[in-house]
């Protein structure tokens, strides 16, 4: 099936072009890395499929369905999840309460109902016990360690029970043991039916990880296809080394 | 299975409702112990503060837009609700209604303009908005009466003064308890947990699936029926409008105080902050007459609170009494070695 893709998809700010027509098509039920050097795009790229910036011009669409310019909110709920560069949580709240956030509810009566609802609450905490942070639930989000918050933000996303997974540098600032469960935890839910699209500095982990590879430079792809025709690809080589 | 934090759960519940009981109790006694009108008045301006606090904080404390311009939103409550008797003939409290739901109607575009920008870009749209209306009233002569002010009759003529003051202290009591009932609600639903998401990061809360705009637009409306209300019940009261108090930066200024004051995350944080600061304003009247004295001290406690109580009052008392309790157990880091244990639980979602 047809997963998230695009067509010349552009966004500028003032006169840096940071997605430059871009065309791209993501595998469905496969684990997809986007890699580039820093500045290439592929955060902007992530903000314009998921709603967050409203592209210029092109078109993005998820399932054969036209997502482009859709509010944030629209996106989410037609199976697509995402996580941020910098891991976001909501601070305040305590970690049962930030997974409770992702609960759809549909209609004026479900929005007015208690939010402590018993099945959910079951969900919840059926997420964070496979992240391992289920004795975790009643602190405030704040008080939790950099990996935690990456684990609790992963929770979330996995709370509104998206399709498609977008992460952002899953592996930024995290230490080898955690980077070790974040992966066994991208593949087991790969296994489960789930497609990711990863966006990724970390090369051992994308190239382990992944089976299709994107590869920006200057807002647009310059190459894809699997870990072992990218490695090689000089195209690739001269984007990140120059040479 | 029942067990000790249960109990002692349930004890806090019951504690917690003799509360309530004895403070509602002590509110609706207040007219018969009040030893002079004056006191009672004194009372209903507090009541009223406390309304109106309460519904901002539907606004300011569950999404933190920090409106001041909730003083346009009570000036058309109290102006609508003078002006659709005076005008239309309709009953004072007919008028009193309609006026709320024409407030709550108008908040819609005008929710839907302001609410579009956060941050200081929204402070400023709020208070333009009382600054034009402000304008509008006092040019308005014809209309609105302008600056010679707007008379609206009392709803209860035959009564004697102190009557009348006991009657719209338990009106204003209603309306406090409806407005608390309300924040109660939303504070517990999907709506409200969703509301307080956008208070702690709009961008993550709308990534997943709140529909943030929709959200906030709802509670402002609500929000803006409840100012209404309360402004409108205060020209019954009251019976004399003047623009330069009804629509006023400063009744707006005031709202965030009380509520900031109090604690926007507590059901009671913009009760107390308006019985504190309320008194205070009376006090400072009382003491140094007409002088702008009061302002200078409401300049400062809001510097002091926002500087060492920015959750207010009552997480700041109960804060205190916490380090007095046996300390909870410290929040547990995952160690590496406990890493591959957990994980190997599996799947289990």
């Amino acid at each position: 099936m047809r997963s998230l893709e695009t067509v010349e998809l552009t966004k500028s700010f003032g006169g840096v072009t940071a997605v430059d027509a871009a065309t791209v098509a993501f595998q469905d039920g496969k684990v997809n890395a986007l890699i580039g050097p820093n500045g290439s795009g592929k955060t902007t790229f992530f903000n314009c499929v998921t709603g967050m910036i409203r592209p210029d011009s092109g078109r993005a669409s998820y399932r054969g369905q036209d997502i482009t310019g859709k509010a944030p909110h629209r996106i989410t709920r037609a199976g697509i999840g995402r996580s941020f560069q910098l891991c976001r949580v909501f601070p305040r709240m305590t970690v049962l309460d930030n997974l409770l956030v992702a609960v759809r509810a549909g209609g004026l009566k479900a929005q007015l109902t208690s939010a402590r609802d018993r099945a959910e609450i079951a969900r919840a905490r059926g997420w964070l016990e496979r992240m391992g942070i289920d004795h975790l639930e009643r602190a405030e989000a704040r008080n939790l360690s950099w990996g935690q918050q990456k684990l609790l933000e992963l929770a979330g996303v996995m709370m509104g029970d998206p399709e498609t997974i977008l992460l952002d540098e899953p592996a930024g600032g995290v230490n080898p043991a955690l980077l070790e469960r974040i992966a066994g935890l991208v593949r087991q839910l790969n296994q489960e039916g789930r497609t990711f699209v990863i966006v990724e500095h970390n090369m051992d982990l994308v190239m382990g990880l992944s089976d299709h590879i994107v590869v920006f430079d200057r807002g647009r792809p310059i190459a894809e296809g699997p870990p072992s025709a990218i490695k090689s690809d000089p195209r690739v080589l001269e984007a990140y080394l120059g040479v | 299975m029942p067990s000790g934090s249960e109990a002692t759960r349930r004890a806090g519940g019951v504690l917690r409702l003799a509360a309530l009981l004895a403070g509602a109790g002590l509110l609706l006694s207040f007219p018969a112990l009040a030893p002079n009108p004056y006191i009672l008045s004194a009372g209903i301006t507090v009541l009223n503060y406390a309304v109106l606090s309460t519904a901002w904080s539907l606004v300011g404390g569950f999404t933190g837009y920090i409106s001041l311009g909730h003083g346009a939103l009570l000036g058309l409550g109290a102006y609508g609700t003078g002006l659709l008797i005076t005008k239309a003939g309709l009953p004072s409290f007919v008028a009193l209604a309609a006026a709320a739901a024409i407030v709550a109607l108008l908040a819609v575009p005008v929710g839907f303009a302001a609410l579009r920008v956060r941050g200081a870009s929204f402070v400023i749209v709020s208070i333009a908005l009382v600054l034009i209306l402000l304008l509008v009233f006092q040019s308005w002569a014809s209309f609105t009466g302008g600056s010679r002010g707007l008379v609206v009759p009392r709803p209860f003529p035959d009564l004697t003064r102190p009557e009348h003051h006991r009657v719209f202290f338990f009106l204003f009591a209603g309306l406090l308890a409806a407005a608390l009932a309300t924040w109660w609600a939303i504070d517990r639903s999907r709506f409200g947990l969703g509301l307080r998401a956008i208070r702690e990061d709009e961008d993550k809360a709308q990534a997943l699936g709140t529909p943030t705009f929709a959200f906030k637009l709802a509670v402002f409306v609500v929000s803006a029926a409840f100012t209404a209300l309360g402004g409108g019940l205060y020209a019954l009261w009251f019976g004399d409008l003047d623009p330069v108090f009804q629509f006023s930066v400063l009744t707006g200024a005031y709202m965030v105080l009380m509520a900031l004051l109090g604690g926007v995350r507590h059901l009671f944080g913009p009760l107390l902050g308006a019985l504190i600061v309320g008194w205070a304003l009376e006090w400072f009247k009382l003491q140094y007459g007409d002088t702008p004295l009061h302002l200078v001290a409401t300049g400062l406690l809001l510097g002091v609170v926002v500087m060492f109580m920015p959750d207010g009052v009552i997480p700041a008392l109960s804060g205190l009494l916490a380090r007095f309790r046996p300390g909870e157990a410290s929040i547990r880091e995952v160690t590496a070695a406990e890493l591959p244990a957990s994980q190997a639980r599996g799947p289990r979602a």
